[in-house]
């Protein structure tokens, strides 16, 4: 310590004891130590990863080791601490990182390449844009007569399952299952020996748009496999919509649905391979919805 | 919709025998909207036995006929007759289970409970059951601590530790309180794991000698303090070392045990402290006495046991059972339940040749466990494999087809998987092998090698299949 | 009655009150959806003038749905007391505007006419206010409710502490519970969204609840907002609750859609008195939300401000402890973007207030809406200027099992300082004892969850 600071330090202390406090009393620069993120290799690390939300935040708890455990019990954002009455600047990030990844996957659209993948062709509902999607359930549940001739030409008629693949409000969800889920449901499927319609792809689609397509086709049971409306913990987050001859205008009770399909939720193989369950139940029982005991 | 079974769990040990009947409620926890997720709701115990004296032949073997009839009369007063049990499982405990006839004992105790499905413990699994039992593991969920639990019984003490509800050590030692036997104020018996502490305190007493107290209470005081040092609460000594149970696993703490119960016969006198030194004749009073006058308890946070004396016989009822993935593939009911199946793991290479679609390796290492084994059948594992692609699940069932060729054609396929994927892999592999052969394809069960495993019927609509994993002692 | 005017030489007729009351809604993406909305500015305009010069006695006289079709409509109509009504019948509606915002205008004042109105004359009156204006004239009112605690005093704000989790994990619930009490959330309730809407599991949930209330004597209120006939089973089977929740509509059609009816808010309201946990007078928790009564379609033609006003004449009747609206819970089909937000959560306030009940608000947003944190917290802080009793409070903003943002934990403590406003008094003594407030302010220890859950914790 050199004799200049030494002197700083005294003097502060005895003003201190003085009760005269200088505003400025100290130069020491300021330190939070315990928020900063370190960079590897010059790249700042990802705010959206687990491991960057598993920390414990909280200034000097307590028992971090209890909070640590807390944290294994939920999803929630605990354990944060706070800046002032506020969230602390990584935690305020990353909760609006995972937003804006929300954001994009409901405004995308399902890239061609992987409707070219997956042999997919693909049709539009009555909706001409995005936004028209989100304000206008009515027009993403209807398809013009364009668009049913176009399934009827290019499409088997009257198959015991039509199996199609929707946007619904996060294209995201449909890229990151489709390529496991709608395999393992179709072989599933071919397994017990029921048969399959052509598979497609229906943009700016709402649920109820598979009322039209099973009217349109004809088929027994029809079921969507549709992203849902991304939440801050997964963008990916797929439903399947199922229902046994299902038409326009039916009540939304006569649907059966398989939910929170993802890598973090029911594993998208399994999932398929248990839609493909559902639906050999729904075909025996020749119902669907509340209706069907599963 | 919501199911039951009926678990009983019977603890033979080396002192005391002990019945209870559970009924474990099982239950669809999601939502309607969602896949199913069956699991076990709730535990009830509906009946407690009486604590019997374990009856032994000639101080050695246990008394199969004398065990039998205790357990019949057991199942008369508990209004139940074998055919309703649907598992659960017989605990062979303490030194008893190294006792000679205790094979004879697992498989008249088989005969006895009809179906339901018989495991035997080792020493580690006995300290987990009993920790359980004893209310431990829930403890130290709900606090949030590192809670250990000496279920002290007879002829050894089984230890278990669980932080934050996880099990992190389980061991065992030959401290108990029969290990000195009193009759009419004479020394009956001296076990000779006990020999090593004797000598240490440099103490004469044999067979035979007027049982003084000052003098047995100086042994049960070393006891008590090897039981410390156990737990790591005081600095371990050699006799600490010695006085591990020879078959178990040493116990190793990795954090400062915080809270600490007792459960077994032995606890019951920690709890509620008698001075009738040899009311039992043995010396379980005085270990409890020493305990109690311990610097290391009275500095320790002491809980309450859910369970002490039927920790064991309670932990075997209650929590032994599970159930599968509630995605699962059968073929067939009728095969159902299995017992005894030899759990096979591959090696990691084997596991993932086998998940790019290489099955030799998986397919020889199998071949070598079934003939060691000497059983027609095994299960075939994939513990390692998290989410795979559908396309790896294809391969997977190209690699079972290939498999199933070394098992009799009369033989279930049968195939655990531990993450979330045996419908899909079922499924597959069902399009593969044909209806010729059966085939039972079940997830998220946690096995390791060394396990057998029973598998129950089919409950909720088939969504689920009870599971037992077990150790057999008597391989 | 006149329905016509002129605008900058345009003339603008309308066919009924119900279209006047429509268009002279600011812009909702759900009264365009319903095909009923203003189709310009001028025409919206144009709506409101006639309006304003309508009298308060044709828009009681044109209830949105039929006296003879729906027990919502005859609540209300039934309930309106004759000689305040009379003081007001004859004053245009915007007559009534002014006479809300005058100095003269006190708090007693509003509170003794309220007796004399329906849904439709404070939905109507509603339409002719500006944002500042919604936050000035509530802010006049103060609505008291009574259960374990006494809300909505002046100079107090409070939360709803929202500890969801997405498979209702018991300890999960816990954790997230712990977390929000050590920010001094919960004063209002501790009141959990149940996936799973089974007897057990609320049973579960509210029992944890109690034995949380208990061991650290937490002077509160709770509630799990399952469906009404599963909480009524659950109390029935003795599960501790203070409060039965139920999402309310502004018709009956729309109550049915919620699968219940007048009958059963009775039954559980008559229930609690004899099995509930609750001390006071006031058990019962109501949500809403502009948008939901076109989304059952049992909105007859109505705009969705008008339909939102029903839902707090109903709630009226029952004498409730706490009523929000989740105002950006429904979707961007009712409610575009955080302007259309903010003006329904401003809008939903004032008009429950002006109803006399218990007004609180759920500010949130969901994904696909054109909305985030900033617009969130810039109508909590408006909400809050305007005498709003609670908000909600979940970690970190971010509701893991509903999946939309609310405010988070930290939001009410920085609102408090900022107007000065502090918890309900006993809860804010309990968090004095606690250590986690002093002076109003969150201490350096608050936001430790660990102090309930660790050493000596739960």
């Amino acid at each position: 310590m050199t004799d200049e600071r030494l002197v700083q330090l005294i003097t502060e202390a005895v003003l201190k004891q003085l009760g005269k406090v200088p505003a400025q009393c100290s130069q020491d620069e300021i330190v939070f130590s315990d928020n900063s993120m370190k960079a590897v290799d010059g790249i700042l690390p990802d705010l959206t990863t687990p491991a960057n939300k598993a920390q414990v935040t909280v200034k000097n708890p307590d028992d971090k080791d209890a909070i640590a455990q807390m944290k294994t019990k939920t999803s929630a954002r605990i354990g944060i601490g706070k800046a002032g009455a506020r969230l602390k600047t990584n935690t305020y990030l990353t909760l609006r990182a995972d937003h804006a990844g929300a954001r994009d996957a409901v405004f995308r659209d399902v890239s061609h390449d992987f409707l070219k993948e997956m042999k997919l062709f693909s049709v539009d509902t009555m909706c001409s844009s995005r936004n028209e999607h989100l304000t206008r359930p009515d027009l993403g549940r209807q398809l013009s007569d364009d668009v049913k001739r176009e399934l009827k030409s290019k499409c088997q008629l009257s198959p015991r399952v039509q199996i199609y693949v929707s946007d619904g409000l996060s294209s995201q969800a449909i890229e990151a299952n489709i390529k496991d889920t709608l395999p393992a449901l179709l072989d599933g499927l071919q397994g017990f020996g029921i048969g399959t319609g052509t598979p497609f792809f229906v943009r700016y689609g709402r649920v109820a748009a598979m009322d039209a397509i099973s009217e349109t086709l004809d088929a027994e049971v029809t079921c969507v496999l549709i992203g849902e409306r991304p939440g801050l913990a997964t963008a990916n987050s797929m439903s399947a919509y199922i229902a046994y001859r299902a038409t326009v205008g039916m009540p939304e009770s006569r649907r059966t649905v398989v939910s929170n399909i993802h890598s973090g939720g029911i594993p998208p193989v399994e999932a398929g391979a248990h839609i493909a369950q559902v639906i050999k139940t729904m075909l025996e029982a020749k119902k669907s919805g509340v209706d069907l005991q599963l | 919709m919501a199911a039951s079974m009926l678990s009983v769990g019977i603890d033979i040990g080396t002192s005391t025998t002990s019945m209870v009947v559970s009924r474990l409620y099982v239950e669809n926890t999601a939502s309607c909207f969602a896949v199913p997720h069956v699991v076990i709701t709730k535990k009830e115990i509906i009946y407690r036995g009486y604590i019997y004296q374990t009856p032994l032949l000639g101080g050695e073997k246990i008394d199969i006929d004398r065990v039998s009839k205790i357990l019949k009369q057991e199942y008369q007063n508990a209004g139940i007759t074998p055919d309703m049990i649907q598992t659960g499982a017989v605990i062979i405990t303490g030194e008893s289970s190294r006792k000679e006839n205790a094979a004879l004992v697992t498989e008249k105790m088989s005969n006895l409970a009809g179906d339901f499905v018989v495991a035997t413990a080792g020493p580690d699994l006995e300290s987990i059951i009993a920790g359980k039992g004893a209310g431990a593991q829930d403890y130290s969920k709900e606090n949030n601590r590192c809670v250990a639990n000496l279920d002290i019984g007879g002829g050894t003490t089984n230890i278990a530790v669980f932080d934050h509800g996880e099990l992190t050590g389980k061991g065992c030692y030959d401290i108990g309180g029969r290990l000195i036997k009193v009759e009419d104020q004479k020394i009956t018996y001296i076990s000779e794991r006990l020999l090593p502490i004797i000598r240490s305190l440099g103490i004469q007493i044999k067979v035979g000698d007027t049982a003084d107290v000052t003098t047995i209470k100086k042994i049960t005081d070393r006891m008590a303090a090897i039981l410390g040092e156990s737990i790591g609460v005081l600095p371990v000594t050699d006799l600490c070392e010695s006085s591990k149970t020879l078959t178990s696993t040493p116990l190793v703490i990795t954090k400062p045990v915080e809270q600490i119960t007792f459960s077994g016969g032995v606890a019951d006198y920690i709890y509620s402290p008698s001075d009738q030194w040899f009311k039992h004749g043995d010396i379980g009073p005085l270990l409890a006495q020493s305990i109690i006058d311990s610097q290391w308890f009275k500095s320790s946070h002491v809980l309450p046991a859910k369970e002490t004396i039927r920790a064991t016989v309670v932990g075997a009822g209650s929590y032994t059972t599970s159930v599968s993935g509630s995605t699962i593939t059968f073929s067939d009911q009728n095969i159902l339940p299995l017992k005894n199946i030899p759990v096979f793991i591959p090696s990691a290479l084997a596991e993932q040749e086998a998940v790019e679609g290489q099955y030799e390796t998986y397919k020889n290492e199998a071949q070598w466990f079934l003939s060691e084994s000497g059983m027609e059948n095994i299960l075939f594992t994939l513990p390692r494999t998290v989410q795979p692609g559908y396309k790896e699940v294809c391969q997977l069932a190209d690699v079972f087809f290939e498999v199933s060729k070394m098992i009799k054609n009369d033989q279930p396929l049968l195939i655990l998987t531990e993450s979330d994927f045996a419908k899909a892999l079922g499924q597959a592999v069902r399009r593969r092998i044909g209806e010729s052969r059966s085939l039972v394809c079940i997830d998220s069960v946690h096995v390791e090698s060394g396990d057998y495993l029973d598998l129950g019927l089919p409950m909720m609509n088939g969504m689920v299949i009870p599971v037992v994993v077990k150790t057999l002692i008597f391989g | 009655m006149i329905l016509k005017t002129r605008l900058a030489g345009h003339t603008y007729e309308f066919k009924s009150v119900k279209e006047v009351m429509a268009k002279a809604n600011e812009q909702k993406s759900g009264d365009i959806l319903a095909g009923i909305a203003a189709e310009s500015d001028s025409e919206r305009i144009a709506a409101k003038e006639v309006l304003a010069n309508l009298l308060m006695s044709d828009l009681r006289n044109n209830p949105a749905v039929d006296y003879d079709i729906d027990d919502v409509t005859r609540m209300d109509q039934d309930g309106v007391n004759a000689s305040v009504y009379n003081r007001i019948k004859n004053m245009t509606v915007g007559e009534f505007r002014e006479w809300i915002l005058d100095y003269n205008t006190k708090e007693d004042d509003l509170k003794a006419i309220s007796k004399g109105l329906t849904a439709e004359m404070i939905a109507g009156v509603t339409k002719l206010m500006s944002n500042l204006d919604l936050v000035y004239a509530a802010n006049k009112i103060r609505i008291h409710s009574t259960c374990n605690t006494t809300a909505g005093i002046r100079g107090t704000f409070s939360t709803r502490l929202q500890p969801n989790h997405p498979t209702d994990d018991i300890e999960g619930i816990t954790a997230s519970l712990f977390e929000g009490l050590s920010y001094g959330c919960g004063d209002m309730l501790v009141g959990l969204n149940p996936v799973n809407d089974t007897i057990s599991s609320c049973s579960e949930i509210l029992k944890r609840f109690h034995e949380v209330k208990t061991k650290w004597q937490i002077p509160t209120q709770n509630c799990v907002l399952a469906h009404i006939t599963t909480q009524i089973e659950a109390v029935k089977q003795g599960a501790p609750t203070d409060l039965i929740f139920q999402s309310i509509a502004g018709s009956q059609k729309g109550n049915e859609a919620f699968g219940f009816t007048t009958d059963i808010i009775r039954e559980a309201d008559a229930l609690l008195r004899v099995k509930g946990t609750a001390k006071g007078e006031n058990v019962l928790y109501f949500e809403t939300g502009q948008g939901s009564e076109l989304s059952s379609n049992a909105h007859y033609g109505a705009d969705q401000v008008t339909m939102e006003a029903r839902c707090y004449a109903y709630a009226k009747q029952f004498k409730p402890f706490m009523v929000n609206t989740v105002v950006g819970f429904i979707g961007p089909e009712y409610l575009y973007d955080s302007k259309q937000v903010i003006r329904a959560g401003l809008e939903d306030h004032f008009m429950g207030k002006l109803t006399g009940i218990p007004m609180g608000c759920d500010c949130c947003y969901t994904n696909h809406m054109l909305a985030d944190q900033n617009d969130l917290e810039i109508l909590t802080l408006s909400l809050a200027a305007a005498g709003c009793n609670y908000v909600i409070g979940v970690p970190a903003s971010d509701d893991v099992m509903l999946n939309y943002q609310s405010n988070s934990y930290q939001d009410a403590a920085a609102v408090r300082e900022i107007l000065g406003l502090r918890p309900i008094r006993e809860f804010e003594i309990w968090l004095e004892k606690m250590g986690i407030m002093e002076n109003g302010k969150l201490t350096p220890i608050a936001g430790d969850a660990s102090i309930f859950s660790g050493k000596g914790g739960f």
